[in-house]
């Protein structure tokens, strides 16, 4: 029986009334809301943490020994045997580091560091910001506009869908191309982040579908947000490149390309003794 | 009137400072009214009081000061602008103590910091600047300009060691430009350290062709290596020669200079080409 049904193409008269109470009403709620959730948001997160001198210092210490590791070959070998000798020095002496004494110890205590405590309430409290309107929209759904049928989707979908679509009326045999007002609400979730993009600009905070990825992530993992880095291994990460490097000074050779850029030599191709 | 603010922006990213035309430009702009629609109208504003101050017309400066003021009411870089003030008016030590009011507030305040190596500078206590700029220069290692800053600081002191260091700094920040490996060549030179000043210098004629300051600092330093040849030993070994070439390959640089230098001069005005003559000639 059922499988004469499904090859029927099913249809059904909605109530226009259906249209104007409910669909329409779902999608400006959640406009609104999302425009809500917005401007709150940048109420309340405040501004990012100034960096400290010291951090800045620390920071800079390091991109000094990476730009020494990636242009060595344009200086002499004196300077850079006296930088590389300089910097290898400063990174295992802990120079440069921000606090010189908690050199060794390991990092897990930065997790107190008043600094990160700010980051990581203000990543709580934009998170608080998104899941709290969408479970209490979806719950509103659910009490006011469960049990009827809303829109019918242009595709086909599989009987799977079948629960989650139609979740209040238990008809076996409709298609699964009805729906109730649970799944325009995700529709919509999904939708609506074009339309946002163009009342919001860009990076706003009106997003479902980034709300629902912070929560599979902060399920996943414990907070870890800005990355307090360990410096001291990061230094002496750097210490062993450099110390490694073979220096070739770029101008070892350039008597040669002068004079065959000039048209005053033809270029040679084994490298002849000749200087 | 928008070409004006297209050539005042122009203006603002290649940092030049020409006062005389910024004012031109941007006197219209402002008596109109026109520029306070545009987006950068407030970038405008900081760039004409640095040009009223250039031109020394203060009373234009401090009305601007006052329209600043008034829409950026707690911004450092505004404060700064009240330091500027007072040094263009005479009043260094108030604008010291202005700085290092700022400075002790937010250690991080670049701005602040570089006025204050700039008043030193400018008053003459070049030891100061110098010490003040090495400690910048501890936190901000990447800074090339502030690199260039203390080099020529050193210049001035005759720490020719010192400002090659400063250089190689900047060289490694900036390996392609080709006027940083002029410069260092300039300082190995007046070293003394021949090798490396050649080398260079060769440098500079391969990343930007027929550089004439280039040229003639490789046929200088090749000739006086030549030369060195005929002298006494301990000469020899007193000049850095490092790994110099050999003396066939200084001829041939030498003469190749020589050739680019004449042909850069034939298109220049007769005097200059007449004295370039005589000087090769020798």
């Amino acid at each position: 029986m059922s499988g004469l049904t499904e090859g029927i193409d099913q249809e059904m008269f909605l109530d226009p009334e259906i249209r104007n109470w409910v669909l329409f009403p779902i999608t400006v709620i959640m406009v609104l809301v999302g425009i809500f959730r917005h401007q709150l948001t940048i109420l309340m997160t405040g501004d990012p943490p100034k960096p400290e001198i010291k951090d800045i210092r620390q920071g800079k210490a390091l991109m000094r020994g990476q730009l020494l590791a990636q242009n060595n070959s344009y200086i002499p070998a004196a300077a850079f045997a006296e930088r590389k000798r300089y910097l290898c020095q400063a990174y295992e002496d802990g120079t440069y580091l921000k606090n010189k004494e908690n050199k060794d110890q390991s990092p897990a205590n930065l997790m107190t560091d008043p600094k990160n405590m700010e980051v990581m309430m203000d990543g709580m409290k934009k998170q608080m910001m998104g899941i709290i309107p969408q479970t209490l929209i979806m719950g509103w759904i659910q009490f006011f506009f469960s049990g009827f049928i809303l829109i019918k989707l242009p595709f086909p979908l599989g009987l799977r869908f079948k629960q989650m679509l139609q979740s209040g009326i238990m008809t076996p045999n409709m298609d699964v191309r009805w729906v109730s007002s649970l799944s325009w609400y995700f529709i919509n979730l999904f939708g609506l982040r074009g339309v946002f993009s163009l009342l919001l600009g860009g990076d706003n905070s009106a997003d479902g579908i980034r709300d629902m990825t912070a929560m599979g992530t902060m399920g996943a993992m414990g907070q870890q947000p800005g990355q307090p880095q360990d410096f001291n291994k990061q230094f002496l990460g750097m210490k062993d490149t450099l110390s490694i490097i073979y220096h070739e000074w770029d101008l070892a050779n350039i008597e040669q390309r002068v004079l065959v850029k000039y048209g005053k030599q033809a270029r040679l191709f084994k490298s002849s003794a000749a200087k | 009137m928008s070409s004006a603010a297209e050539l005042l922006s122009e203006i603002r990213q290649s940092s030049e400072r020409r006062p005389f035309e910024v004012l031109k430009l941007a006197e219209p702009l402002l008596n109109t009214g026109k520029i306070s629609r545009a987006e950068d109208v407030w970038l405008v504003y900081e760039q004409v009081f640095t040009a009223a101050i250039d031109e020394g017309q203060i009373e234009l400066a401090k009305t601007i000061l006052t329209i600043l003021q008034k829409r950026f009411n707690d911004s450092q870089r505004v404060r700064r602008l009240y330091g500027m003030i007072n040094e263009a008016v005479g009043h260094p030590s108030e604008a010291k103590q202005l700085y290092t009011q700022m400075l002790d507030a937010d250690e991080t305040n670049v701005l602040a910091s570089k006025r204050l190596i700039a008043l030193l500078k400018a008053e003459g206590h070049t030891k100061e600047a110098i010490s003040q700029l090495v400690t910048y220069l501890d936190t901000h290692a990447n800074d090339f300009e502030a690199w260039l800053e203390l080099c020529s600081l050193y210049l001035r002191h005759h720490l020719y060691p010192q400002a090659a260091f400063c250089i190689e700094e900047v060289i490694l920040q900036q390996p392609a430009n080709h006027y940083f490996h002029l410069c260092y060549a300039e300082i190995c030179y007046t070293m003394g350290n021949l090798g490396t000043a050649l080398k260079e210098y060769l440098r500079v004629v391969e990343l930007s062709t027929d550089n004439v300051r280039g040229f003639y600092g490789v046929k200088l330093v090749a000739d006086r290596i030549l030369d060195l040849g005929n002298r006494p030993k301990k000469e020899q070994q007193d000049a850095a020669l490092g790994d110099a070439p050999q003396p066939a390959t200084l001829q041939r640089l030498s003469q190749l200079a020589t050739e680019r230098l004449v042909y850069a001069y034939n298109r220049a005005s007769e005097s200059s080409r007449k004295a370039a003559e005589a000087w090769l000639k020798k």
